[in-house]
């Protein structure tokens, strides 16, 4: 089983990327499960999701020892950074996250500069999708065709065909950029 | 000799009120105009808590028995979903006014699309006469016993105005029942309240100022005269709002 | 293989499917994407869906529509399915069915937004005044909660009953793949008021024999006692401790136990999916070697636990030590509920019954 937390501004579509990443899980024939921050955790401006997906029954759908984080601001690095599984890894927008990221040793860092990339792709709104690319090839878990197929069928659904293109292309950028 | 009119067949028996209480007047016109309108047979009676409990198993048509001044509610689902039932909300004051003060102005708010009548009688009957919105100033009560006073407690509440002035229902009147002929006319302030239910105009409401001979401890007759005196200058009778049929 | 979906939203869903004919409600967090999806869906399947005033007004709209045979869906939280107990407490004098959805929320009075488990009590015992008892059922699976929903109307029907599905603020609020039942068409139940007088007078609540109709309301929550109790056990044949937990910790005691299970330990599960009628069937099973019961809920007091250590008493397991683990509002840490539970096998807590 594989736990994941989507971490950052309301409005930067963490919860969007975790729930593509739990539809994608599904796609591929695995069990998931979505659990979103609510209430008074939603509170100030910051917003989390968790993912958990697995080829058997999934017990707990809430955060226990995420084996990647995906942090989009600075407050949810610092929020998220201690909770990391032992060799696991934090993925951040480096052009966000600008802080110190040397925390600890034995979690990976890895840095993309997602905002760079969405703006080189004139697509803000983006940067979710690109780094769910970077995150989908970290995991190793699906292949590129499949993860981009398992969102596509899930915007598809709810009737937004038409940022299939820009999707597709925001998400090979991120997936290339690890 | 003036003929005696013909006890509605869907009344069963003689409904244990106290001598000279309206009650047994209304319940008669509620159910000569549910029988005149043709509805005996697809009917919904909205019973409340209070003095009007007292009418258990004297009706044969179908009776809801509300929760203590809900009725509002209750009637707006049934009435919603059995459009063609003439459904028909028979309330006290204190049930309507003061604990169903929210249901009752809520469904009229909603122009919810059934008819209400209420008994004012200015005070609680079933419960021992206690005080009601709708008590009149100096009014002595179980609960105002110097008589009430209005700088703690407000004046008496005129919801049938406060209905007509606020909200877009179809059709709002008062009646009483001191003469034969003011009897006739609250029949047909009910009758045209179910009418405007059945013609799907809106929501209708009549209120009855009605004795209490029992709580107000005078005799019937001097109860219908403090009804004249008293309370028609202060809740005047007559049809407040009237939309028209469709 | 169905797509991700919110507890929540599938319950309305489920709701739809089961026939429910209209949904009164009034909105609270963490259930109100019960009442946002009805308010299209309902329309959409041409049913009827009506925003109440307040909580308690949507509790009288549920006892109208019930008074003439619809099915009835209402969903709240915490204190608001409190302000809708006067409602609860008349329909159960008028043996009338209804569905409550109460996803519940966290504490005593506006309590928090977060979700627990602290209405067990509540929905278990009654709600209101009188003797009345809900059937209270539990999911732990988005699916489960799609099952139960469509359950719970037939049951409703069945014992003349209302149904409550407890569920907690996280599941309303998760995500998970579950499949939808068949779309089912209803008609007003035919024992209901139809404007006809055809069954005769209704009787007013007073003017019942109330010891003579509480003698047959004690015959029907036997029936439904007996038939009625559901659960989901693991490993108890064996267990030197059984814990217990229900909705979102018992799924996340399952993992517990099933981890614990491969390295050996002899530790088992119940998870009682019907709350009331408490599944009491469920210690025919247990190891009579037992050496303690343990439950584990959200909520400050072991609500849950009163009824585990009840019926092991009933169930002869009167000298078996019963334990409470509290989990904090949100859901249960697998690590935080490991930790009580070794304290508890270590002999460093007291047991509370």
């Amino acid at each position: 089983m594989k736990e994941i937390v989507f971490a950052g501004f309301g409005g930067q579509g963490v919860l969007t990327a975790g729930l593509v990443l739990s539809q994608v899980a599904l796609f591929s024939g695995k069990k998931a499960t979505w659990m979103p921050s609510y209430g008074p955790a939603m509170r100030g401006g910051t917003a989390n999701c968790t993912v958990k997906y697995s080829d058997s029954r999934i017990y707990s759908p809430g955060q226990e020892e995420p084996d990647v984080i995906m942090a989009l601001n600075i407050p949810s690095f610092n929020k998220f950074i201690s909770m990391v599984k032992p060799g696991g890894i934090m993925l951040i927008d480096s052009d966000i996250v600008t802080c110190d990221t040397n925390v600890r040793s034995d979690v990976k860092v890895v840095k993309i500069p997602g905002t760079t990339i969405a703006n080189e792709l004139n697509n803000p709104k983006a940067l979710n999708i690109i780094m769910l690319g970077a995150m989908v090839k970290l995991m190793g878990d699906f292949s590129e065709k499949e993860a981009i197929d398992g969102m596509n069928d899930m915007f598809g659904k709810k009737g937004k065909n038409k940022y299939e293109a820009a999707n597709t292309a925001a998400f090979k950028k991120g997936y290339a950029a690890v | 000799m003036a003929k005696g009119k013909k006890v509605p067949e869907k009344i069963l028996r003689q409904v244990p009120f106290c001598p000279g209480c309206g009650h047994g007047i209304i319940v008669r016109l509620m159910m000569e105009c549910i029988e005149e309108l043709g509805y005996n047979d697809n009917v919904l009676i909205g019973k409340p808590v209070g003095c009007a409990s007292l009418l258990d198993n004297a009706l044969a048509v179908d009776t809801f028995t509300g929760a203590h001044g809900r009725n509002g509610a209750s009637m707006t689902t049934i009435k919603r979903l059995k459009p063609d039932m003439l459904v028909v909300s028979y309330q006290g004051d204190g049930d309507a006014y003061n604990i169903g003060f929210s249901e009752t102005m809520n469904a009229a708010y909603r122009n919810e699309k059934f008819t209400v009548i209420t008994i004012n009688n200015g005070n609680f009957g079933m419960t021992g006469g206690q005080m009601a919105w709708t008590s009149m100033p100096g009014q002595v009560t179980a609960t105002s016993v110097n008589g009430r006073n209005v700088e703690l407690s407000g004046m008496p509440i005129r919801v049938p105005e406060m209905i007509a002035s606020s909200f877009d229902t179809a059709y709002v009147a008062r009646g009483s029942l001191f003469t034969p002929a003011e009897i006739k006319k609250t029949k047909s302030y009910i009758k045209k309240a179910m009418q405007a239910q059945i013609d799907g105009v809106g929501h209708s409401l009549v209120e009855v100022l009605s004795p209490c001979p029992t709580n107000w401890g005078l005799t019937p007759l001097a109860s219908m005269e403090r009804i004249v005196n008293e309370l028609v200058p202060y809740f005047p009778l007559g049809e407040i709002k009237n939309k028209g049929g469709k | 293989m169905g797509d991700m979906v919110k507890g929540n939203i599938a319950m309305g869903e489920a709701a739809i499917r089961a026939g429910m004919h209209i949904y009164c409600g009034y909105p609270i967090t963490p259930s109100s994407e019960v009442m946002e999806y009805l308010s299209w869906r309902a329309q959409e399947a041409g049913r009827q869906f009506i925003q109440a005033a307040n909580e308690g007004e949507a509790m009288y709209m549920v006892y109208g529509a019930a008074s003439i045979g619809s099915r009835v869906l209402t969903a709240s939280s915490g204190l608001g399915i409190s302000l809708k107990q006067e409602g609860v407490t008349y329909m159960a004098a008028a043996d009338y069915p209804a569905v409550m959805i109460n996803v519940c929320r966290y504490g005593d009075g506006l309590g928090s937004l977060e979700s627990g488990q602290t209405d067990y009590k509540r929905e278990t015992r009654g709600g209101g005044n009188g003797d009345y008892r809900n059937i209270v059922l539990s999911p732990s699976t988005v699916q489960e909660a799609v099952d139960l929903v469509y359950l719970a109307f037939d049951l409703s029907e069945k014992y003349r009953n209302i149904v409550v599905i407890l569920t907690e603020g996280a599941l309303g609020q998760m995500m998970e793949d579950c499949d939808y039942p068949p779309m089912k068409e209803v008609p007003y139940y035919d024992w209901a008021f139809d404007g006809k007088y055809t069954h005769g007078p209704y009787p007013s609540q007073m003017a019942v024999d109330l010891h003579a109709k509480g003698i047959k309301n004690n015959e029907k929550r036997a029936a439904i006692t007996e038939n009625e109790q559901r659960w989901e056990a693991v490993g108890v044949e064996d267990a030197e401790y059984v814990l217990f937990a229900y909705g979102i910790p018992g799924r996340v005691v399952l993992g517990i136990v099933d981890e614990l299970r491969k390295k050996g330990e002899k530790v088992g599960i119940i998870r009682p999916i019907s709350l009331w009628p408490f599944p009491q069937k469920a210690f025919d099973s247990i190891n009579k070697n037992v050496k303690g019961f343990i439950s584990v809920e959200t909520a400050d007091s072991g609500q849950m636990l009163e009824d585990v250590a009840l019926y092991a008493k009933k169930k002869g397991f009167g000298n078996v030590p019963c334990y409470f683990i509290s989990s904090p509002p949100g859901v249960p840490k697998s690590k935080f509920v490991l930790e009580n539970f070794e304290a508890i096998k270590a002999g460093k807590v007291k047991e509370v019954f």
